[in-house]
């Protein structure tokens, strides 16, 4: 038997905007101390709170043109999004929850509801034991509300955004509430206990099971959750009070809370008021009366704002860099945050126009080696990006990181690309474009499923409000003309882009959708094992574009049961080659403008925020 | 009518500010669609490694865009954009405005009465809001952008020429080619709107001032000509991004022709209604 701290960084699995990396995350990866976790942050709490004002409020930025749409912990599709979960993670407290505020990246049992976790039975049984927290409707946070959790998810599974089969919860042969305080899981197999304490305890959040537990508005609250049926009746309730973004300010369901902060209002154009809990007497409370988050339509116009001083913690687009000396003469200190994460667009091999197309190997090489990352790094995002050549963060260095993907298996070659199409049968059309013109599955013909006569014409679904990813996607577009690739972009809201980029069959009229760009600030913030088994699993949840490979499925299980490192470089080098989507620079998730009075600020590498720690200092 | 378009010629060449318009029309022109024929520019692919350049560095005298256009190439096909779009709308507008306004004022009575109310709904839900809504619906191209901003601009012109209809249909010789047995559309087509020309011709230069803007106001908000084109507005909204860097050629040159091209439309508008109103009094 042995204990650990629920370790490494809570990948939310959904949630596709999260935490930036620091140095210190290589250290804690490289040498394991995320198992043991480092509280250090709490030790100067109270001299904080000493110094903090009473009563002040705050304002904080939203990314550009992406606004809060969800506050029901249980994420389904669409719903996604880091800011929801960093938001929910203030008013509903995780399980667990994973940052690097200690310096380190780990436990952080002060912003989380389970205060051990034991592994048993050669890592089979997990034993968790929940601190002293209360609902605001001073009913006390047990087991029987992570069961609640449990039972929703468990009978809702192909509805939940952080879903993989054969993982949470089909891993969990049975769940035992041992008493209010305890509850014990029986797995089906042994796991590695810092992959499942980190990237599956962490999606868990103990619901009000006292106040939740209805079927509809007008219902009694019940037990509905025991049985399979009635916890679909509570689920889809809960979850349709969760489209209702006007009430969330009103609806008395969400006023029962057990986090630091309460909700003070949610607009449905996504300006959210946290106001400090009066109930909450965990570990954690907040020293800031309230925080509003602000949306803006664009990275300009919250510029402006933030220019004018209209803001405490707001983020300069990186083609405002060179006011970073005016800003800081203004009282703020600027400061990027960088993510333990990746950014790409996924390519949709369900498209019934370019599917098949897109499942040939040589064709998604070629693309890729089309895409200069190193010249759209520096220039277009003014050197705050990097380029990413694999599934696994680069930054920081950490064990996990294959050489071959460390290596870049497709440097930019835009001559070689297009020799490759070239050498399966393509050719240029009459209207400029790359033409099909040798059908078939021979080694020089376009492949499986590939029609004479098909049109190598993308089109791209791409999130809108930043400068520099509207001038990244011309210059794709430019890079993959050269080749002889059209690819045409169009822009929305992230929340329309992410609902858009949808699993689906070819006969569906929702997978008219090609490729996708939801990575302005990062695509995917992962957990402390980036296994992204959500992204690339053939059952993956977050698997977008139906990307269907066996040998990365098994890779991706074995990095759930070893505790080796090896088992996730296997995974990175695999994936860097066959390139299940289009690998793009990663910018920062944001360079943060941050007030010099707002401190207790952390950066985290997994995007998450800690809101409650913030605090204004006095003078 | 020789003798009179002859008039209306000389009176409008003695307005110098008309002419100035006009030879600053002819001017922009020249610069967006012989311009490229002399100053060679790729502005299809881009070259970030040559982004944000300041004038005269390079080889570039209005510097580059922030993905490495030559800026005085990009003003060109910008240009080519606006102004055919500008000009193909604006006739569009007139076009239809001038074939509702005299129908519906030449047939009056319940035919009038519908089509005037259509007109008048149609004024009070805002153009812009029209094309927000028809960018979001179809896939911005020139074609496109022409026949959208068309048809939500023909509703002003629609009013004038009703009125001139109004007066025309009641006109002896209207009157006595209906006596004759003659039919609505001869009437419309060969005595209302001829001689409402002065009306139409005049709004029409205002229509393509309006429609120019129009599609500025779009792109600048980002329905415009889709990449690798461009358009004013559109050069215009990109370079306000960079407004703290002081990249200032990417707002001025497009901001200077878009004022230039609807200040020439305007006073060529202007010298164009003193022309035919001296003509009017003539008679």
């Amino acid at each position: 038997m042995r204990t650990t701290a629920p370790a490494g960084g809570v990948p939310r699995r959904a949630e596709r905007r999260r935490r930036p990396s620091t140095a210190q995350l290589a250290a804690a990866l490289g040498t394991g101390a995320l198992l043991l976790g480092g509280l250090g942050a709490g030790s100067a709490t109270a001299a904080r709170a000493a110094h903090a004002s009473r009563g002040a409020t705050v304002t904080f930025a939203e990314p550009p043109d992406a606004t809060p749409n969800a506050i029901f912990p249980i994420a389904t599709a669409g719903n996604t999004a880091a800011y929801n979960s960093a938001i929910q993670a203030e008013l509903y407290v995780p399980l667990t929850f994973y940052d690097a505020t200690s310096g380190k990246l780990a436990f952080d049992q002060r912003a989380s509801v389970a205060k051990s976790i034991v592994y048993s039975d050669g890592d089979k049984t997990v034993t968790v034991t929940l601190e002293k927290l209360k609902w605001s409707d001073g009913t006390p946070v047990t087991s029987r509300d992570v069961q609640f959790f449990f039972n929703l998810v468990k009978a809702n599974k192909d509805k939940w955004a952080n879903y993989v089969a054969g993982q949470f919860p089909d891993n969990v042969a049975t769940f035992t509430i041992v008493n209010p305080s305890t509850f014990r899981l029986r797995l089906t197999t042994s796991v590695n206990p810092l992959w499942f304490s980190g990237n599956e305890l962490s999606l868990v959040t103990p619901l009000p099971q006292q106040a939740w537990d209805v079927e509809s508005a007008s219902g009694k609250v019940g037990n509905y959750d025991l049985t399979t049926s009635g916890a679909k009746a509570v689920f889809d309730y809960l979850n349709g009070q969760d489209n209702h973004l006007a009430t969330f300010g009103t609806n008395k369901l969400w006023k029962v809370t057990d986090g630091p902060f309460t909700l003070g209002s949610w607009t449905t154009g996504g300006a959210v008021t946290l106001e400090k809990s009066s109930t909450y007497d965990g570990p954690d409370a907040a020293h800031l009366s309230s925080v509003q988050l602000l949306p803006f339509t664009s990275a300009d116009a919250e510029f402006n704002v933030l220019r004018s001083g209209g803001l405490d913690y707001g983020y300069v687009p990186t083609s405002d860099l060179s006011q970073s000396k005016f800003l800081e003469s203004k009282g703020y200190t600027i400061k990027p945050w960088n993510g333990w994460a990746i950014n790409y667009s996924p390519y949709n091999f369900n498209n019934p126009v370019l599917g098949s197309t897109l499942k040939q190997l040589y064709v998604r090489q070629a693309l890729q080696m089309a895409i200069d990352q190193p010249a759209i790094s520096k220039a277009v995002w003014q050197g705050e990006a990097a380029p990413v050549y694999g599934p696994v963060p680069q930054s920081p260095p950490s064990p996990y990181l294959s050489a071959t993907q460390k290596a870049n298996p497709y440097p930019f070659n835009p001559s070689k690309a297009k020799r490759l199409l070239e050498s399966h049968g393509w050719k240029i059309g009459t209207n400029g474009l790359m033409t099909c013109k040798s059908a078939g599955t021979g080694a020089s013909q376009c492949g499986a499923g590939v029609k004479a006569g098909t049109v190598l014409d993308l089109h791209m679904l791409s999130e809108s409000g930043s400068t520099q990813t509207t001038n990244q996607m011309e210059v794709m577009q430019s890079e993959l003309a050269s080749i002889g690739v059209g690819f045409q972009a169009s822009y929305a809201p992230l929340n329309t882009v992410l609902s858009e980029t949808a699993q689906c069959k070819p006969t569906q009229a929702s997978c008219s959708w090609q490729m996708s760009f939801f990575g302005t600030q990062g695509s995917w913030y992962f957990s402390p094992s980036p296994n992204g088994d959500p992204l690339f699993a053939s059952t993956g949840s977050a698997n977008f574009g139906s990307y269907d490979s066996p040998v990365a499925d098994k890779l991706a299980v074995a990095a759930t049961t070893s505790s080796n490192p090896a088992a996730l470089r296997a995974w990175s080098a695999y994936l860097a080659v066959q390139l299940p989507a289009m690998w793009l620079p990663l910018p920062a998730y944001q360079v943060s403008a941050i007030k010099d009075n707002l401190k207790g600020v952390s950066q985290d590498p997994l995007a998450g925020q800690t809101i409650q720690r913030w605090y204004l200092a006095n003078g | 009518m020789s003798t009179a378009t002859d008039s209306v010629y000389r009176r409008f060449l003695r307005h110098r500010l008309g002419v100035a318009g006009l030879a600053v029309i002819v001017l922009l022109f020249a610069f967006c669609f012989l311009g490229p024929v002399f100053y060679h520019t790729n502005q299809v692919e881009t070259n970030i490694l040559a982004a944000n350049l300041a004038p005269g560095v390079q080889g570039h005298p209005l510097g580059t865009t922030d993905v490495g256009f030559d800026e005085l190439g990009r003003l060109m096909v910008g240009g080519r954009s606006s102004l055919e779009i500008g000009l193909a709308a604006g006739l569009l507008a007139t076009g239809i405005g001038t074939i509702w306004g005299a129908v519906a004022g030449y047939a009056g009575g319940w035919l009038d009465a519908v089509m005037m109310r259509i007109v008048d709904t149609g004024i009070a839900i805002p153009a812009l809001f029209l094309l927000l809504v028809a960018g979001t619906i179809v896939r911005p191209t020139v074609g496109v952008l022409i026949v959208v901003i068309g048809v939500v601009s023909w509703l002003v012109p629609a009013r004038l020429v009703r009125a001139e209809s109004l007066t025309l249909a009641n006109r002896e010789y209207v009157l006595t080619m209906k006596a004759l047995g003659g039919g609505s559309t001869r009437a419309i087509g060969r005595h209302i709107v001829p001689n409402a020309i002065g009306t139409v011709v005049v709004n029409a230069t205002f229509q393509v001032a309006d429609a120019i803007l129009l599609v500025a106001y779009v792109s600048f908000l980002g329905l415009g000509v889709p990449f690798p084109g461009t358009d004013w507005g559109g050069m215009l909204s990109n370079g306000i991004s960079y407004t703290y860097d002081g990249y200032w050629w990417m707002i001025v040159p497009p901001g200077v022709a878009i004022i230039l091209v609807v200040f020439a439309f305007n006073v060529i508008g202007d010298a164009l209604r003193d022309a035919f109103e001296l003509r009017l009094e003539g008679r």
